[in-house]
Formats: C-alpha cells, structure tokens, sequence
C-alpha cells in the first residue's frame, strides 16, 4: 500500500490536498492550504516571499501567523502556474504582503499571480498575469492571455480581457455553476475518475 | 484555421413576433405560447416552418444555454433580450462604494472618488508622491535630496504603461478628494496654471476648455427655453418642457398630422432667434488649424490620440495625447430581471454590492436539458466535404422527473450548402437527476457500473462499433448519448449545369464565401415532455388552477448545434 503511494504522481493529505511531487513548493511554513486543492506539477508558490517588516496590528499576536500565501478549499493550481506575494514598500522598508485565494479557484497554466486577494469562484486562464496587488472578487472568469494591471479591482460577475486586462463582459446568471470545482478535483490525483458527460 | 470548438446555442421564444407583439398586453391568447395549460399548442404552429439559424434576426434570439432565463409563471424559456432589467444598485467596480440613485443623477454616471483610468491604456491609476515616485525620470534635481516622507505634489499614475497626470501637467496638492482638484483643474479658474509644462502650443485649450460641455449645455438649454418660451407661450411646453409626457404627446399630435385641424396654428408664432453669444452657449468653431498642424509637424503621430483613448474620454474631441485626462470609472449596476409578459421577477441579486447571492436566480439550465457534442472518432480539423461524419450528442437531465425527448432536424442544413443530418435517435427517455451539482458516491459507483455494463452490452450485441438506427449510444443516470450522423456539403461553387436549370428558377448565388458560412449548423428542435410537480418549483405563485399534485409538463424550441467548419476543397 504505502509502496503504492510512493508511486503516484500525487502526494495526498489528510484534508485531501492533492500535490504533485514535481510542484515547487518553497517556503511551505506559509503556505496554507484549505483542503481539497489540487496542485499539480511544475506549479510554484512563493512561500519564502512573506512578510518581513513587523506589523504592529493585531496579526502578528498569534505564532505562525505569517502567512505568505493562504488558500481556500477546492482550488486547481494548473501546470507551471506561480503564486507570487505581492511586494511594496511600506512605512520606509521593503515588505511582501499576502496572497489569499478563495475557495473554488482555477488557475490556469503558465499564469503568475500576484494578487493580494482572489476571491471565490474564480477562474483564470491560461498564460494570464495577474499584476501586483490587484483584487479579484468572486464569481470572475479571466480569459486566457490577459495582463491584470497592478491595483486593479475586478468586481464580482466580470469576465476580463485583454491587455491590460478589461472588462467585456458580465457572467450570466445560469453560469455559476460552471465554477464549482468539486468534479475537477475528483478527476484528478492517484486514482483519478472520469468527468462526468 | 483556428480550432473550433462545438457549441449549442438556444433559441428564446421571443424571436417570434406574434409572441412579442403579445408580450406587451397582460393577457395574451394561451393559445399563442406552449404553456402547461396548453400543450398541444406551439408545436403545431412550428411544425410549418424550418428554424434557419442563418438568417439575420436568427442572430439576436440564439444564446448559449447559461445566458438564458426560466419563467416559472409563463412556463418558458427567457433571453437577455426579452427581459425587462431594473437597477437594484449601482457602484463603482474600482471603489466598490454604492452610489445612490439620487447623486447619480446629479453628479453623472462615473465615480466622484478617486477612481481614474488611465486615458492611454485604460489601467487603474494610483495616487502618488512625486517626491518618493520611484521613477528616477520623475525625479529632478531639486527635490531628488528630499526626504522620502510622501509630501509635496501628489500624481495620477498608471503602473501599466507608466503614464502620470504630469505629463498633462496636472499635479495635486492634497491626496485626497482628487475627483474634485481634477475638476477644479479642468474647468475651474485656475485652469491656465496647469499648462506649464505644455507651454504656448495648445491655445485651442487653454481658451476653449474654460466653457465645458455642461456649462455650454446648461446655458443653451436655459436660452432655448425661454425662447420656446416666448415662441408660444401658449402651447405649455414652454412650462413643461419637453420631459413632461403631456408635452411630448402634444408634439406627437402636430407632427402625426390627422388632427391638425382641430389644433389652431402654432408654427407661425414668433420668430425665435438663435444662440449667438457665448454667455448663450453659443461658440464658433475654431478653423484655425495651424496651430495643432504645426503640433502634428513638430511632434508626430505619437502625439496624437488613437480612436478607442478619444472614445473613453468624458468630453470629446482630444485630439493630440496631452488633451487626454485621466477617466473616472464608469459606475457599473446590479440588476434585476422580471419576465416580459407575466412581470414576474425572474433573476434578483441580493442589493449589497459585496454581496453575491441571489434572491431569486431562475434560469434555464435548471429545466431544458444541456446538449454536449462530441465527435464520435477523434476530431479531424476540418470537416471533409462528402464524407460522412457521427457525432455524440449528449443530453443532461437537470430536472427530477421523467424526461421524454423528441427531437426533429430538417434533413438538410438551411442556407447554400446543404449537408445532410440525420439523427439516428430522435426519441429516447432521460431518468431524473437525483442531486442538483452533488450527488452521492454510491450513486456515482452505480452509475459507473451501469456505464460499463453498458459498454459491455453495447459490445457483445453489436459486435462492431456502429451506431444504429433508432437506438441510444450511451446512457448514465440522467444523461442520454445519441449519434448524428452528418454528411457535410462541398463547398466548391459550381453553377449546375444551364441544362438542368428549369424554366423561372431564380439564378444560383454564386458569390464567394461569406464569413462563417462554412461552419456546419444544425437546426434542431427539441420537444420535452414530463409529468411534474406543480409546486416543487422555488416560485409559489400558483393559482387555484395548478393545485393538482402531478402535472404533465410540455417545452418545445429551437436550438442551433455547431459542429465544425467544412473544409474548402
């Protein structure tokens, strides 16, 4: 059995993460995972970026707490993809800033994320950008190719892009379910099933 | 030839213009629109003409099946078209601040807070010390010393192209309140200080910004009026206005002309004069183009503004790339959809702009089934002509009953190349759905049993891989796999023989490809029939007619299936 498991091309956790073993993890002391999100190979995050000026609020109470990168519950890392914490300076020095993602988020291959937040229910395609800072809020298809600006917010129910990335478009009632992730998340890892029809 | 990928789009009833002729009476005849009452109704007025999805209005009711609402009351399908919209709330996508309807009407449709776009690559734009910018460019000799507190002038700038307001010469003394310094800066007083950097080459500017649109609107307006005013004092509209619904329907009995009679002459009143001065809004257009030619000659076509940075500007007119000022966002809506016939709310988000939930979301994949294809071998890249191909059709059950299906093409594709469809099942059953999005993990491992047992069968009885006639492909829980088999036209454009032209037919279209018209569409028209709780639905609003348990429920339309492109050969 556990030769078996030494075998797969995924290394599955107790809350049921499925992590490639060729995905570069680096820094995994920050990186928080939810459960259920699949990270498959080649894909980076940048866990080493955290926060290196003190930060006075209450955050910096709890041990452990310096979160690089937080991510939420069904969440599908594609190849190649990278999570980047975004970086500016603050009070006079230098400090990364956390990335948080939702739940239920794609990121497609070879996409770079460095957004401060990405909320639920998101999908971003294939080779996007995803600039400093910028905020993604739930419900949010971003099409393959586009280059989210640094700062830019993108409300709920937008699809976006272009370069720099713009909204075309709004996500049509009857298409929320497209997002859910759970089917995604199955057909994936050692023993994967089919997708259904 | 880029790759294309199969698509089913539906076609909405409201293409049909004796439904929407009847969408705007409250009672319309039942006999117009397949309802649960009744429904035996639409199919027979189908049934005497062919659905083209080529045909030009075929355009505006064809939507993919998500884009498409469900009216619980009407029993029918609703498009973004048909369906009447109204504001729930209104805020800025950059801010995410609510707007009330009220300010809006008086402060226009952007964003007053310091929310701007940047005017050459419509990026966000960011408030920014000019002391500690990072741009070393920015940083000038006197105040590169300084210290990095951020103080002194603030500046627009986009991190995307690296564009900031200095290069307009727009420089702010405060952080905050930007919207109103910026406005101040265009059209308040001060305006000629802003163009230090500019210099003496833009006096169209300088002079001509001072009277803004509003300003040159608000004035011609007041002067209109009054003269109306004076033309007629009579008439009213001089006291209404050309808002008031009294006054236009005035307006509209001079002109309709078939009571002018009875109406005493009103055209020859007074002469009314027209705007000529500038306190009257009045402005000569300045021919003098030199100035901006010399500008052009000295700074090239880099200078000048490409067609989309003039179109997202507020005022019009920029012209060369320092006349661009930063855009406030345009505030964006959340709005609820109500059906067009019964006005019943059909789609309402919840009112808080973070919110996303829905109060009501009827939509359509809940009830019509969605049709997936797939080739039935793996895909070639184009369509050959004369060759006949199957594909896989498969239909999910969204619904918890029974679903019966009957399905119908023409046996020939519409429009100048003919391909021959031929669907092998045109009638089958869907079992319900059991869970909506989830259903349980038994369910799932039957479900895959039943598809191998299927695949087995399929096997031994048949021996081959062939589809057959009158049988189903492939079937899961609540999904139905049928094959269609398609013989795909040629698309070579040879006029037929004049032999065998009979005598009156018109002359065969003969003109090169159009766009698009080698994808292969198939008309299809789906009929669904299931016998259903009345009441299950998230709608109560039945009446005293619908009291019965079990109802047997009927859906009929159109849908357009794309299946690849034919190649030219």
């Amino acid at each position: 059995m556990s030769r078996k498991q030494v075998k797969g091309e995924y290394i599955e956790t107790d809350t049921g993460n499925k992590v490639a073993r060729k995905a570069i993890l680096i820094g995994t002391q920050h990186i928080m995972l939810g459960g259920k999100t699949v990270i498959q190979a080649e894909a980076m995050i940048r866990g080493d970026l955290a926060r290196t000026a003190q930060v006075p609020s209450s955050s910096g109470a709890a041990p452990g707490s310096n979160t690089a990168v937080a991510i939420g519950r069904y969440c599908f890392l594609s190849k190649g993809c990278c999570l980047r914490p975004p970086g500016r300076i603050y009070k006079g020095s230098f400090t990364y800033l956390p990335l948080r993602l939702g739940d239920h988020v794609f990121i497609g291959e070879g996409t770079v994320v460095q957004a401060a937040t990405v909320g639920s229910h998101v999908h971003i395609g294939q080779k996007v950008v995803v600039g400093e800072f910028a905020i993604i809020k739930d419900y949010v298809r971003v099409l393959d190719g586009s280059v989210i600006p640094a700062n830019m917010v993108i409300p709920s129910f937008s699809i976006v892009a272009g370069q720099p990335a713009r909204i075309v478009g709004e996500v049509p009632e009857g298409g929320h379910e497209a997002f859910e992730l759970r089917e995604l998340y199955k057909s994936v890892g050692n023993n994967p099933q089919p997708l259904p029809v | 030839m880029a790759s294309f990928t199969p698509y089913t789009y539906i076609q909405c009833p409201c293409h049909d213009t004796t439904t929407t002729t009847t969408t705007t009476s409250q009672s319309r005849p039942a006999e117009d629109a397949p309802s649960p009452t009744s429904p035996h109704s639409s199919d027979d007025d189908d049934d005497d003409h062919n659905f083209d999805p080529r045909a030009p209005r075929s355009n505006y009711s064809l939507y993919p099946l998500e884009y498409l609402l469900w009216c619980d009351v009407c029993h029918q399908i609703r498009c973004p078209r048909c369906v009447a919209e109204e504001l729930v709330t209104i805020y800025c996508p950059n801010c995410l601040f609510e707007v009330a309807s009220s300010s809006l009407k008086t402060e226009g449709n952007r964003c007053t807070r310091s929310c701007f776009q940047c005017p050459i690559c419509i990026g966000p734009l960011a408030v920014q010390s000019l002391e500690s910018a990072p741009e070393p460019s920015l940083l000038s000799a006197d105040n590169a010393n300084t210290a990095t507190t951020p103080a002194g002038p603030w500046i627009l700038s986009c991190s995307y192209c690296n564009w900031n307001s200095s290069e307009i010469g727009v420089k702010f003394d405060k952080p905050q309140g930007i919207f109103a310094q910026l406005q101040k800066l265009r059209h308040g007083e001060d305006s000629h200080s802003k163009h230090a950097v500019g210099g003496d080459t833009s006096p169209t500017k300088t002079d001509s910004v001072a009277a803004t649109m509003k300003a040159r609107f608000s004035a011609m307006r007041s002067f209109y009026s009054a003269q109306n005013a004076i033309a007629n004092p009579s008439s009213g509209l001089g006291d209404y206005g050309f808002s008031s619904p009294g006054a236009l329907s005035r307006i509209m009995s001079i002109y309709s002309g078939n009571n002018a009679g009875s109406h005493k002459q009103k055209s020859k009143g007074t002469m009314t004069r027209e705007a000529d001065s500038a306190s009257e809004g009045f402005r000569a257009l300045d021919l003098d183009d030199s100035s901006a030619v010399s500008q052009l000659r000295r700074d090239g076509w880099d200078s000048t503004v490409i067609g989309d940075q003039a179109k997202s500007q507020v005022e019009e007119g920029a012209r060369f790339a320092e006349e661009l000022w930063p855009i406030p966002y345009l505030l964006r809506t959340k709005r609820s959809k109500r059906c067009p016939v019964c006005r019943h709310i059909i789609s309402k988000p919840e009112s808080k702009v973070a919110n996303t939930r829905f109060r009501m979301r009827l939509v359509a994949n809940t009830t019509i089934p969605s049709i997936s294809i797939k080739p039935f071998n793996p895909p070639p890249a184009l369509l050959k002509p004369l060759q006949p191909v199957q594909y896989l059709l498969t239909f999910r059950n969204p619904l918890f009953d029974e679903v019966k299906v009957t399905l119908a093409t023409p046996a020939t594709t519409p429009g100048r190349f003919a391909s021959r469809v031929t669907v092998l099942c045109p009638q089958f059953q869907m079992d319900p759905s059991t869970e909506s999005g989830m259903y349980l993990v038994d369910d799932a491992l039957k479900d895959d049993n039943k598809d191998i047992q299927g695949r087995r069968r399929r096997g031994t009885e048949g021996g081959t891989h062939q589809a057959e006639a009158g049988k189903i492909w492939e079937r899961g829980h609540n999904w139905v796999t049928i094959v269609v088999e398609v013989v795909p036209a040629s698309l070579s454009l040879e006029a037929p023989p004049a032999l065998l032209r009979k005598e009156g037919e018109p002359e065969p279209d003969l003109s090169p490809l159009k766009e698009d018209e080698d994808v292969l569409e198939i008309p299809m028209f789906v009929r669904l029939e299931w016998e259903g709780d009345v009441s299950h639905d998230q709608m109560s609003t039945s009446t005293g007619k619908e009291k019965d348990a079990r109802e047997k429920k009927e859906l009929a339309y159109w849908c357009t299936i794309g299946i690849g492109r034919i190649s030219q050969e």
